[in-house]
């Protein structure tokens, strides 16, 4: 490139990353910042006031979470090894279809299926194994939440672990097979280890996303009892007009995701 | 004999639980957008019919709509412009500074958005973009952005540097070289990268609602404000129009789509 | 354990890998299959081995039907051309994972691992058990595969390309120990390759397979001296190929459906005013180079307008020659129909 060819794409990669720094880089160091002001003066306040209000809210996050990832690598991890040593391809096209429903329809649709008097308990009064008008208790807790979040997060999962299983060589698996490994051994000690980094990947970025959910739980959940994260931030700052306290819960969503940010850079510099 | 017979037990099973599990809340939304008429405890509307979508064909929720799709259509020719640039010079590891720009192309996917774009509300306040569509266009860009570069530079990667330099060796500029081979060969990853940042500028929802209020809605500010209002008919519908562009691709394209691209969606 | 193959048929898609194999592998040997790449031999390695399922035919190991059987009922153990080692488990947990899948009492599986290790002489290796693959030396990775087969006491064993991944000099050792520890363990042994000399110098019986089928088997002595056709002669050995028969006086003369073929090995070049010896096949010619080889020097002689390899302890000076070839060592195809040996010309 001549030199000033090389200014001339220099320059053209300036709007993009000036959108970037406007509206990502400088807010999230605002709201850094903010989490540690009150009235103009530096001060931890706003961190107490998240102890104060939002310490079971916290604890709630992170087993909702936890919950979800469990769920999803539960089902996620024999579904995909089962995709990979056998061919299935309607149930792998149909694991795939959440992955196009947005975030926020997922959590409208999840609301009419399991709400007490959804779809599902309708389905279920119809099919005789509840009782006519009863109400199923699931939709609005903390078991709702995990099984939507799970719905919309199985199907990246799936994704990226049968494409970590599926670089795996055939050799390797019918070696244990040759040694009288079944399907449930060949996932858990061939597949699973094989793609280590995959599967810890995909773990942190499921991670992640439950932890920061925002819009299922908006959509799915009523106002009383324990709240997520990012709803108690919405309300602070929507409702009280407090943004420090939420750039505080902010600042406390960053570190809870500190391990996908890792992971990011490294697939940067590497 | 047992065995293959307890195996296809063990496949009907197993179809028939993903099979629910996945279309059962989206077939509830279809019920829902059909229910005219759904008096609890009966396990089917007492009335079917379209009044519901006919409404989306007038007033607020068109107005949304087409609103969605212009934002839509804005966001996405400005992604392209700008990250085509950064793409390119990322793919032949010859952008200024570029582990720091990169990691400020990846940051957005690893930190949780809500706190970010709350903040960026409040910037925004100051910079009298709240509540503008160039406001919610800024927003939208930042997703979209890091997409489209991501799914770009894989596609200029793709075009094997050999290529350009037998057309330098032959004394072609590098920035002709770029508009007569690169561009062209790069066409697909560019298509595959628009209908991304479309998508999610359809789609985007968490942004949309911080900057874009009270002023500028779309169709997944829209549903939500139905949901909330328990217009449980006219939120589904509006979810099923949400969902249709993004199942009508997959059902497409499954088979071109490569699984690196497939994964974005999973942030939509 | 005498393992009998009989009408294997197995297509992929249109094309059939197998066309109808039937042979008897004894018990005891080490019977070698060669061939050229696509001939069938790795599939029919994997009908052995219960990873393909045959579209026709039966397999018989001990005169038991084992056709419809997985692999891990078979009682045989595969060794895998790239090794197929676990990277994420030790040598030991390597070795050790087919004894823990029998249940066997820790003791005992920790026993059996050092005796395979010490089979395939890994055991001097200090430290070696506790090592991960990718820490190894192909040649060990490769007797860390064998240990790993052999630790559950096969009574076949299947290797496919077992030396391809290794250097050539690291292979013509791994390829004596092979042999001796087949000697020493007496395990029915199919050994898969596509190098005609690996495979005539470590068999007891050697099978020639082309296009899904196997054209000849036997002694590797037997099969490299009488082909019975022009596809096993040419694929063994470095052979010429001439359109030509012999006359009276042993003249090689140009014959449109004539085949003679002879290997280099075998060709004696003299002088060009020589006569040619009594009871030999002969033709003039013209050296047009000559390679070093190390052990030998090869030739190449133009003849009838083709050019054919001699091999030699001398280099041969560019020029005119007689080539002359033992007539018994000479291989006329010249009507070969598919049937019968080669004739052997008087």
């Amino acid at each position: 490139m001549s030199r000033w060819e090389r200014w001339a794409w220099g320059l053209a990669t300036v709007p993009a990353v000036g959108v970037l720094v406007a509206a990502f880089g400088l807010p999230l160091l605002q709201s850094v910042g903010a989490s540690f002001v009150r009235e103009g003066r530096f001060t931890w306040e706003n961190y107490a006031i998240v102890y104060r209000l939002y310490r079971q809210d916290v604890l709630y996050t992170l087993g909702v979470a936890a919950g979800g990832v469990a769920l999803t690598f539960g089902c996620g991890i024999p579904l995909a090894g089962y995709l990979r040593l056998r061919a299935w391809p309607w149930v792998e096209f149909l694991l795939k279809v959440p992955l196009f429903v947005p975030f926020v329809v997922t959590g409208h649709a999840m609301r009419v299926f399991l709400q007490p008097s959804g779809t599902l308990a309708a389905m279920l009064t119809a099919a005789g194994i509840l009782p006519p008008g009863a109400r199923l208790g699931i939709g609005e807790g903390w078991l709702g939440l995990v099984l939507a979040l799970t719905w919309k997060h199985l199907a990246l999962v799936v994704l990226l672990l049968v494409g970590a299983f599926r670089g795996v060589d055939d050799s390797y698996l019918e070696a244990a097979q040759g040694f009288g490994a079944g399907t449930f051994r060949q996932i858990w000690a061939v597949l699973v280890p094989m793609s280590a980094t995959s599967v810890a990947l995909a773990l942190v970025l499921t991670l992640t996303s439950m932890l920061a959910s925002f819009s299922i739980p908006l959509l799915m959940s009523r106002g009383s009892g324990p709240q997520m994260l990012m709803i108690d931030l919405y309300y602070r700052f929507g409702q009280h007009g407090d943004f420090e306290v939420a750039s505080a819960l902010g600042v406390v969503s960053y570190v809870m995701a500190s391990g996908a940010v890792y992971a990011y850079l490294r697939s940067v510099t590497r | 004999m047992t065995r293959s017979l307890l195996g296809l037990a063990f496949r009907a099973t197993v179809g028939t639980l993903v099979l629910v599990a996945i279309l059962g809340p989206l077939t509830s939304l279809l019920i829902w957008s059909l229910a005219e008429r759904w008096h609890w405890p009966a396990p089917f509307p007492q009335q079917l019919g379209l009044k519901y979508w006919l409404r989306m064909l007038q007033g607020d929720p068109l107005r949304a709509l087409t609103r969605g799709v212009g934002i839509a259509s804005v966001t996405t020719v400005l992604a392209l412009l700008m990250s085509v640039p950064v793409s390119y010079l990322a793919a032949r590891r010859r952008l200024p500074a570029g582990p720091l720009v990169l990691a400020l192309f990846v940051l957005p996917q690893a930190f949780p958005q809500l706190p970010v774009f709350a903040s960026a509300t409040v910037l925004f306040y100051r910079w009298n973009l709240a509540g503008t569509i160039p406001g919610v266009v800024l927003i939208h860009l930042v997703g979209g952005l890091v997409y489209a570069v991501w799914t770009l530079t894989a596609a200029f990667r793709a075009v094997g540097p050999e290529l350009e330099e037998a057309a330098v060796n032959l004394g072609a500029s590098a920035t002709r070289t770029f508009f007569r081979i690169a561009l062209p060969l790069a066409l697909p990853g560019v298509a595959a990268s628009a209908i991304l940042v479309f998508l999610h500028s359809l789609d985007e929802f968490n942004g949309t609602l911080l900057v874009g209020a009270p002023y500028v809605t779309t169709l997944p500010v829209y549903m939500y404000t139905a949901s909330l209002g328990y217009e449980l008919q006219i939120a589904s519908v509006t979810a099923l129009i949400l969902m249709a562009p993004g199942v009508v691709l997959l059902l497409l394209l499954e088979r071109f789509l490569r699984a690196e691209y497939l994964a974005f969606f999973g942030h939509l | 354990m005498e393992v009998r193959v009989e009408g294997l048929v197995k297509r992929f898609g249109r094309v059939p890998a197998l066309a109808g194999v039937s042979h008897t592998f004894p018990a005891g040997a080490l019977t070698a299959v060669v061939g050229p790449s696509g001939c069938g031999k790795t599939t029919l390695l994997r009908v052995l081995a219960g990873f393909v399922r045959p579209d026709e035919g039966r397999v018989w190991m001990d005169g038991r039907d084992v056709t419809d059987l997985p692999p891990q009922a078979r009682s045989c153990a595969l060794v895998f051309q790239n090794y197929a080692l676990w990277p994420h488990m030790t040598v030991f947990e390597n070795v050790a994972f087919g004894l823990r899948l029998r249940r066997l009492p820790t003791r005992e599986v920790e026993q059996r691992v050092r005796e395979a290790l010490a089979l395939v002489e890994l055991d001097r290796v200090p430290g070696i058990e506790g090592r991960r693959p990718r820490e190894l030396s192909g040649g060990q990775q490769q007797r860390v595969a064998l240990a790993r087969a052999i630790a559950v006491r096969p009574r076949l064993l299947l290797l496919d390309e077992p030396l391809s991944n290794l250097d050539a000099k690291v292979r013509h050792r791994v390829r004596v120990e092979i042999r001796a520890l087949q000697r020493r363990t007496g395990i029915t042994t199919v050994y898969v390759t596509h190098d005609q000399e690996e495979a005539l110098s470590i068999a007891d019986v050697l099978v020639v397979m082309e296009g899904g089928r196997v054209v000849q088997w036997g002694r590797p002595e037997e099969v490299y001296a009488r082909p019975k056709d022009p596809f096993v002669a040419e694929f063994l050995g470095s052979t010429n190929v001439l359109e030509a028969s012999v006359g009276r006086d042993g003249a090689i003369q140009p014959s449109r459906d004539g085949r003679l073929l002879f290997r280099a090995e075998d060709v004696v070049l003299l002088p060009a005013d020589a006569t040619p010896p009594a009871g030999s096949v002969w033709a003039k010619g013209k050296v047009v180079d000559c390679l070093f080889l190390g052990a030998v020097y090869r030739a190449y002689v133009r003849v009838l307008d083709v050019v054919v390899m001699a091999d030699a302890r001398s280099p041969a000076s560019p020029g005119p020659v007689v080539l002359a070839v033992p007539a018994d060592r000479v291989m006329d195809f010249s009507h070969q129909n598919g049937e019968g040996a080669a004739k052997e010309t008087a």
